[in-house]
């Protein structure tokens, strides 16, 4: 715990003017981020600090216990919201103004506009010493116009799963393991296909069916752009010909039967563990789950579109400190221990954690009981390379909350049949709508 | 509830003034000591209406008179009507509106009408009406998330609904994935709610009609359709357009099913207006055009319902004439 002095006015003040100099129209809105005039102090405060996340409460009360050995004079009260609601549930209470939530789960894509309206603190100087710790993806997810203003407690990647009963049902050899035997899309498309028709449900599953997330790689495979350009980023491209041809693929992955309609995010971890699927495009999350499995399963790396680029999706989770926060020391003594002591408490400690956003907590998470299996291994080895080597980052803009929702509409009605370019040309008109008021 | 109060204080002060001989000072004694409990009693209605009903509405309407950064956080600025024309020039909200419109313009009549038929046929001679009755009336009592949750399985292109129309040598619909179906769909199971609940205010006003005119009907030979829409539909002209206008109201804010099912797709075919204003304040954060987008649901809701309550009007009119 030994945190050095921050040096506070001169740097506040230079907070407020950044801020204030991207924000329209907006007059000393970013809450008391500018104020730095407080540090992480050497000694514990006693203190209770109000956290909002996503996770099940019952999951992180491990996590919360493990904080308390070490922290006894931090309480904290952690209460959680499905994940659909969080940011609206941030709205409301942040909008307050009122100190609770003092800590919240971030989304790492939206930490842009969640700081350009004014709901975090600028933890720059606070955790100016730490930067070095994590990966560089994790912590850039953090920064906003020069500022840090979130810490990562964990990335991600994704891997193509496969149930090995399926594959060779349908005749097809198991897919390699390794990152050069890496199978492109269309190979995938015919493998599915034959595996349907073997009898399997459910060729090819996108465990985050719709979600821009897991679907950015497929235009940007082809060459196409994360889907904005411009300053800021704030130029809807969606209408290229790379993601006209994506879209193309994935509306007929649904069409010709090969990946299921209606399944939800929710439920799709459970569709591929009922042993109905072939492939499934999901991230290491599933590994744990995957230890009840009553059938042999592997993994293999994140396909490609043949002749294009590899590209793998990142990013997850970060924690932030509201602008109101009332108790900002003990808020950043619980956002530090989460995120940098013994490779970040919360990847040390919960059952089931993401994939750490730093070094030091990734060896201790490969060491987990969920890699001890040939296959577990061979995904240790895949998640490894692709966070350093292949995973893109989602748009970085602030305008990313309203591109989400739009692109993410766009993608259901190309599952559910609609002509890819007229949907992604009304989401491009959406979009330029719905960004007008950031340029 | 105030003019059943004001009533009651006005009628002792009318006495007082015939017998005049109330010294002064007593009878305002009186007078304070019925203004307090007047008070009393209203105080809570009053504050009610004021906190939960009239403030609300006046801030959307001040709300939507400002513009400002998305989020709760940095304070918005006066911008007049500057958000009504953002919307006025948008073809999505324009064609959002329409589409609200054209949704209740179907479902209230059609719903009602089912509902006035289901009711008819209850208060019939039937075997076990009770049970008949209840079998109508849970989907209403089911917490409308768990019917959602229950349609999006039966309507799934895979779900049981489509098994049963295979099975009867249909072909299999796609329901709430299809753009042509996806509202029509929405509107089947708000029905399937609604329906059962209207159902049960109409069997009270059909009990209420006298047996007198029934009885004089059949005396000259009218007809069970001709003492439907001449002696039914008449005596049940209140109760009918109360549920007409409460049904109205309840179409309008139409919003769990489509968040659940459709989340306003496929293609926006069920994004309606009550769910887009959602949108824009809770998903976009932006909470000034939010309140401008609730003032205009409000100003097309209240134009239906003056409409509604015209014809109630004109049926007292009417009824004073003839009478």
């Amino acid at each position: 715990m030994n945190r050095r002095h921050v040096l506070a006015a001169a740097s506040g003040i230079a907070a407020l003017a950044l801020v204030g100099a991207c924000s329209s129209g907006g007059s000393g809105g970013s809450g008391d981020s500018g104020d730095a005039d407080w540090s992480i102090p050497d000694t514990d405060p006693t203190a209770t600090i109000q956290v909002l996340g996503h996770q099940d409460a019952d999951g992180i009360q491990e996590v919360i216990d493990a904080f308390n050995e070490d922290h006894p004079t931090i309480t904290v009260e952690y209460e959680s919201v499905p994940f659909d609601q969080l940011n609206s549930v941030l709205d409301a209470r942040i909008g307050n103004q009122d100190g609770n939530p003092d800590v919240f789960w971030a989304d790492q894509p939206r930490i842009p506009a969640l700081a350009a309206r004014g709901y975090m603190t600028d933890i720059t100087d606070q955790f100016a010493a730490d930067t070095g710790v994590w990966d560089p993806a994790p912590l850039a997810s953090g920064q906003y116009d020069g500022r840090m203003w979130a810490v990562p407690i964990a990335n991600s990647t994704q891997l193509l799963y496969y149930n090995v009963e399926l594959v060779e049902a349908a005749g097809d050899p198991l897919p390699s393991a390794a990152i050069e035997d890496r199978m492109t899309w269309e190979e995938v498309t015919e493998r599915a296909a034959n595996a349907v028709e073997a009898g399997a449900t459910n060729g090819l599953l996108f465990g985050q069916v719709n979600r821009y997330y897991q679907l950015q790689p497929l235009p940007m495979s082809l060459g196409g752009s994360a889907g904005g350009t411009g300053d800021d980023l704030l130029t809807p491209d969606v209408t290229s010909e790379p993601w006209v041809q994506a879209m193309e693929w994935y509306g007929e992955l649904f069409a010709e039967g090969l990946s299921p309609l209606g399944v939800t995010p929710e439920q799709s971890d459970a569709e591929f563990l009922t042993g109905n699927t072939a492939y499934m495009v999901q991230g290491p999350w599933l590994l744990p789950k995957l230890t009840d499995a009553e059938f042999e399963w592997g993994v293999a790396p994140h396909p490609y579109f043949e002749g294009g680029e590899v590209v793998t999706p990142t990013g997850s989770w970060s924690l932030a400190m509201s602008a109101f926060s009332d108790e900002r020391e003990a808020a950043a003594i619980f956002m530090r221990w989460m995120s940098v002591e013994h490779g970040g408490g919360y990847a040390a400690n919960y059952a089931s954690p993401e994939l750490p956003a730093s070094p030091e907590g990734k060896e201790q998470y490969f060491q987990r009981d969920v890699f001890d299996s040939d296959a577990g291994q061979l995904a240790a080895e895949i998640i490894d390379f692709e966070t350093s080597n292949t995973a893109v980052p989602r748009l970085q803009t602030v305008g990313f909350v309203e591109f989400e929702e739009i692109i993410g509409r766009a993608f259901s009605d190309v599952a559910n049949g609609a002509d890819p370019a007229a949907a992604l040309e009304s989401a491009s008109s959406e979009l330029e709508t719905a960004w007008a008021q950031y340029r | 509830m105030s003019r059943s109060s004001s009533a009651v204080s006005a009628a002792p002060s009318g006495a007082q003034r015939r017998l005049g001989a109330s010294p002064a000072p007593r009878r305002q004694l009186r007078r304070r000591k019925e203004l307090f409990w007047a008070v009393v009693f209203l105080a809570p209605a009053l504050v009610a209406i004021g906190s939960l009903r009239i403030a609300p509405t006046i801030s959307a309407v001040v709300s939507s008179l400002y513009s400002g950064f998305p989020g709760g956080v940095r304070p918005p600025v006066f911008s007049g009507f500057d958000n009504y024309l953002d919307l006025w020039g948008n073809e999505a909200f324009r064609e959002t509106v329409l589409r609200t419109v054209v949704f209740n313009v179907i479902i209230n009549p059609l719903q009602v009408a089912i509902a006035l038929l289901v009711a008819v046929l209850m208060t019939r001679r039937i075997a076990a009406p009770g049970l008949w009755r209840t079998l109508v009336f849970i989907p209403a009592v089911v917490p409308i998330v768990g019917s959602s949750i229950v349609w999006s399985i039966a309507l799934r292109p895979d779900g049981p609904v489509n098994a049963i129309i295979t099975a009867l040598g249909g072909r299999p619909q796609p329901f709430l994935t299809s753009p042509d179906q996806a509202l029509a769909s929405i509107m089947l199971i708000a029905s399937w709610i609604g329906i059962g609940y209207w159902m049960i205010f109409l069997i009270s006003g059909l009990r209420a009609i006298p047996s007198e005119y029934y009885e004089a009907a059949k005396l000259d030979r009218a007809g069970p359709i001709r003492t439907f829409f001449q002696i039914t539909i008449p005596l049940l002209k209140r109760p009918l357009l109360f549920v007409l206008v409460a049904d109205t109201v309840a179409n309008f804010v139409l919003f769990v099913p489509i968040q659940m099912l459709t989340n306003g797709g496929p293609q926006n075919s069920t994004t309606m207006q009550m769910f887009n204003a959602y949108r824009t304040t809770y998903t976009y954060s932006s909470k000034n055009l939010g309140a401008a987008e609730v003032v205009i649901l409000t100003i097309i809701m209240l134009v239906f319902v003056a409409l509604q309550f015209r014809l109630l009007r004109d049926d007292d009119r009417a009824a004073k004439g003839t009478s």
